[in-house]
């Protein structure tokens, strides 16, 4: 459990306040020095176990977020009807009552007509239980203009392997980590603060690390190995070294693979298990040589290899099925796609399986495990692709070669939150794939409800970039109506979103748009009314400490008095709740979410509004009984405890963990019924497939059109998303840094082009075009041109903050072509060319 | 007769008209609870809330905090027990 929280620094008379950071989803644990009512100074908690102690330079910039003289701290309304970009709004300052009578008046209109004409989109991942706000206003139409970007395929995958929501490498154990297009343990993804640390040890007791990236990253600088590659091509190399595994060294788990996965599982040659009368899945019995459902064959009977024939049918396991795909994949086809030599790709094959140790156990509280020190990490980069199923299945699949899914060692999924891995029993012996971590697959509907196609995607996620080709050609989808108002809840999709023209086109529609913020952004600035919300540094709440490592929540408080004249984003969702009528549903909707529904003592009465502060209270008691408050938790910060050998490994139990993808097939099969009933015959169904191989993209299908690099865009630890990119300290830092201060291109390509560093260059995609300064490095692949985040904001209300403006995503193409059909993951690549801007 | 404790929320609640009710139940299982709640059109939660004999997806029936499985309907309930009903989300997402 928590100690109190002990300073590392005293100043004064002021006081140390227990707190967790919002300055990226991850809420590392905080301490905010207080002095005379202002926040001087703020530092890593030394007794937060996820972040140990670290933070990085966003946290510690945090108080130019809550001084910032450009934050808006009275409500806001437009006086100029004129909406467009750069146009100014008129704004004038508002009282609260004045504000919230024009946003409830205007949504109760759009709610009482048909309340799925809102439109919502939503950022702030810590405060996610407030994101069922647009759920019972009654709309469908809710999107994150953020999570598209990165983890639109990855989640599923996850989901239907272990229940999990996202994953990452032991990093207490691995000995040889692969990282793809990840800044895990260095600049990005999950709590970069402590990860850096655990990177940093694992490195030290003599871990290697080999990074894949076209860019020289944190993580490709300081790896043993830095292997530049071509973006979106991740996929090709791996499945080259998953070629020599299985093909060349025949090396791999075979027990792993045998009892842990249902990769034995006979398959036809339609594609689906083979299946007896009762509905079991066969196996094949190859001491006795013939088939028998797969709880009848004994373990050590069970063939991993092979194609038989059953009733004059050709079957085959499952992982025969990928071995022959695999078969043309060798290392110099892929290395034909990649780029990457074809002996580099055999090398690291090589290494990898060698660390691998499999076969090899290890025991932990008392219970033997398998222990497999190597595995393969990745994130956005790798897989935020058209084809973004393939690449998550392929480099799940190349983990479970050597066996190391959820072992130590190995490659361990990290649940959503402190109820752990979502795992139930599926059909024959398989674990219940769960695509869905945040909500069931909503069941298929034409016409659709929403405007992103959710109903269209049954293992997909949060396709917010189709509401752009759905709200301007409807009729293709069927759709029956138009949204007409549009709610900002820290969201700056005009930012976010590919194909900035066209969202900015949506948003011209609206007929009223309300906005919940604390800056003005690209977006915020059509919007009708903007109501100020508060800082993390001012409001309350009660972060969730993101697993594996520990399982526990800690505190955000308000360090000091709330400036100006805001209010907490749940007062405001409240009273707008309350104003329109569905307080009871709200309340309702908390008490599920909040988990009240399954400790009834706290259960929300349905017409009585509570403050932030009860609802955090009610919440804490019900997780952690009549002692833990919120006051308890004010004072102490927060409480944790390690999570033990059993939650952390092999959640499945003696459930088989997908190998071979069944159930993919199935789904994409009813969906095509379903949607060919209704007339709709060009849904792109090309990816519900069980197993993934190489298959190229859309984006290098453009490179045939005279479109020869690849852009990319890229962030570092300074900042997240596009919020920090308008903080005067962090800007400050990252525009001293060579690489975020114009778009990237090798040297190589440099002199080819007569291009120096400083000259002003275009970038021409399929979907737009930027124009900026050229940067000439050598850590770049010479395919390539690199666009840091720092670069892009187009509206910047602070004047300390010079403009940037070579907005990385107006090259992006947001349509379902640059989408994944199966999981509504974006192509977050663009082709372009490079042209000199001539004065 | 065992007394239940009930609560219906979201859309749950909209069909039985009640937010928390206490149930005198003559039977003993989920099933034959979800029977013994009318609900405000004239039929019962079991009609709404089962399909072919089974929970349906898109509801959720805990009882002490615990979630009834699907097949489940024949789960014993007893004195003082607090049952929940409610729908299960629909629309969050993320990433």
């Amino acid at each position: 459990m928590a100690t109190a929280v002990t300073p590392s620094v005293t100043r004064g008379d002021g006081q140390w306040l227990p707190s967790t950071c919002g300055m990226c989803l991850h809420g590392c644990g905080i301490q905010v020095y207080v002095e005379d009512g202002v926040a001087l100074k703020i530092e890593g908690d030394p007794t937060n176990p996820d972040n140990l102690g670290k933070l990085c330079p966003k946290g510690n910039a945090g108080l130019s977020r809550l001084y910032d003289p450009a934050r808006v701290l009275k409500p806001l309304k437009r006086t100029n009807p004129v909406k467009r970009a750069g146009v100014d709004p008129g704004w004038v300052e508002i009282e609260w009552d004045e504000a919230m009578d024009i946003v409830a008046r205007e949504l109760g209109k759009i709610r009482k007509d048909d309340p799925r004409k809102l439109l919502v989109a939503i950022g702030d991942f810590q405060r996610i239980l407030f994101w069922g706000w647009p759920a019972v206003f009654g709309s469908p139409n809710f999107f994150t203009s953020l999570g598209n970007y990165c983890g639109g395929s990855y989640h599923p995958v996850n989901g239907s392997v272990d229940g999990s929501f996202a994953a990452i490498n032991d990093y207490e154990r691995c000995n040889y980590w692969i990282q793809i297009g990840s800044g895990d343990g260095f600049s990005s993804h999950l709590h970069v603060s402590g990860s850096s640390k655990r990177m940093a040890d694992a490195r030290m007791r003599g871990m290697k690390l080999v990074v894949l990236d076209p860019r020289l990253s944190t993580a490709a600088a300081k790896a043993d190995e830095w292997i530049p590659i071509v973006p979106g091509t991740d996929r090709a190399f791996v499945l080259g070294m998953a070629h020599v595994l299985v093909h060349e060294l025949d090396r791999y788990d075979r027990e792993f693979l045998r009892q842990r996965t249902n990769a034995p599982y006979l398959v036809g040659e339609d594609g689906f298990f083979v299946r007896d009368e009762k509905g079991r899945v066969l196996v094949w019995n190859e001491r006795e040589n013939h088939s028998g459902a797969w709880d009848e064959v004994p373990a050590d009977c069970v063939a991993l290899l092979g194609s038989f024939e059953i009733n004059g049918k050709k079957v085959r396991t499952g992982f025969q099925v990928w071995k022959d795909i695999l078969a043309t994949h060798t290392p110099e086809a892929m290395s034909q796609v990649c780029t990457v030599p074809a002996e580099a790709i055999r090398r690291i094959a090589r290494e990898f399986v060698d660390a691998a140790r499999i076969g090899s156990t290890i025991e932990l509280e008392g219970k033997t495990y398998p222990f497999r020190p190597a595995a393969l990490n990745y994130y956005r980069g790798s897989q935020s692709h058209s084809n973004g199923l393939f690449d998550n299945m392929t480099y799940k699949l190349f983990n479970m070669l050597v066996g190391n899914i959820d072992v130590p060692g190995g490659h361990l999924g990290v649940p959503l939150d402190t109820r752990g891995f979502f795992v139930s029993p599926g059909e024959s012996g398989q674990l219940k794939p769960e695509p869905h971590q945040l909500h069931p697959a909503p069941p298929f509907k034409y016409p659709p409800d929403s405007t992103h196609l959710m109903e269209w995607f049954p293992i997909g996620f949060d396709a917010g970039q189709l509401n752009t080709e759905t709200i301007l050609s409807p009729e293709r989808f069927g759709l029956k109506y138009q949204p007409e108002a549009m709610m900002l809840y820290h969201s700056n999709p005009i930012w976010n979103m590919p194909e900035t023209d066209k969202v900015e086109e949506i948003m011209r529609r609206m007929k009223f748009v309300v906005a919940i913020d604390i800056h003005l952004t690209e977006s915020t600035q059509w919007a009708d009314i903007f109501l100020p919300d508060r800082t993390y540094l001012e409001s309350t709440l009660l972060n969730c400490l993101e697993p594996p490592v520990v399982t526990g929540h800690s505190v955000r408080q308000p360090v000091v008095e709330p400036l100006g004249d805001t209010r907490d984003a749940y007062e405001i969702l409240t009273d707008l709740a309350q104003r329109m009528g569905f307080l009871d549903n709200w309340n309702d909707l908390l008490n599920i979410v909040c988990g009240f529904a399954f400790n009834t003592r706290y259960l929300l009465e349905p017409s009585k509004r509570y403050s932030v502060e009860e609802i955090y209270d009610r919440f804490a008691h019900s997780i952690y009984g009549d002692d833990k408050g919120l006051e308890w938790f004010k004072k102490q910060g927060h409480t944790y405890r390690p999570r033990t050998a059993k939650e952390a490994f092999e959640p499945y139990g003696n459930l088989r963990i997908p190998f071979y993808f069944e159930f993919i097939k199935q789904t994409g099969a009813e969906l095509e019924k379903q949607l060919k009933a209704h007339g709709v015959n060009d849904w792109p169904l090309e990816n519900y497939l069980p197993l993934p191989f190489w298959k190229p993209s859309q984006v290098i299908e453009d490179g045939k059109k005279g479109y020869d690099l690849y852009a990319i865009t890229f962030k570092d630890v300074i900042h997240t998303f596009g919020d920090t990119v308008v903080m005067t300290w962090l800007t400050e830092v990252s525009e001293k840094d060579p690489i975020h201060q114009g778009i990237l291109i090798n040297s190589k390509t440099a002199k080819k082009l007569g291009v120096e560093t400083g000259e002003k260059i275009r970038l021409v995609s399929p979907g737009g075009r930027i124009e900026g300064r050229a940067q000439v490095v050598e850590g770049i692949h010479p395919q390539v041109v690199g666009i840091s985040n720092s670069i892009t904001r187009e509206y910047v209300t602070n004047d300390k903050v010079n403009y940037k403006g070579s907005h990385f995503n107006r090259l992006l193409t947001g349509s379902l072509r640059y989408t994944d059909g199966a999981t509504g993951g974006l192509e977050s690549t663009a082709r372009v060319r490079l042209e000199k801007v001539s004065y | 007769m065992p007394e239940i404790d009930l609560t219906a929320l979201g859309e749950a609640r909209k069909m039985v008209g009640f937010s928390q009710k206490k149930i005198e139940l003559s039977g003993h299982t989920v099933a034959e609870l979800l029977r013994a709640i009318g609900t405000l059109d004239g039929e019962n939660l079991y009609e709404k809330l089962v399909c072919q004999g089974k929970l349906r997806g898109d509801y959720a029936v805990l009882v002490n905090g615990l979630s009834v499985k699907p097949d489940q309907l024949d789960m014993e309930v007893k004195q003082g027990d607090q049952v929940v009903t409610m729908a299960i989300l629909r629309h969050l997402h993320g990433g």
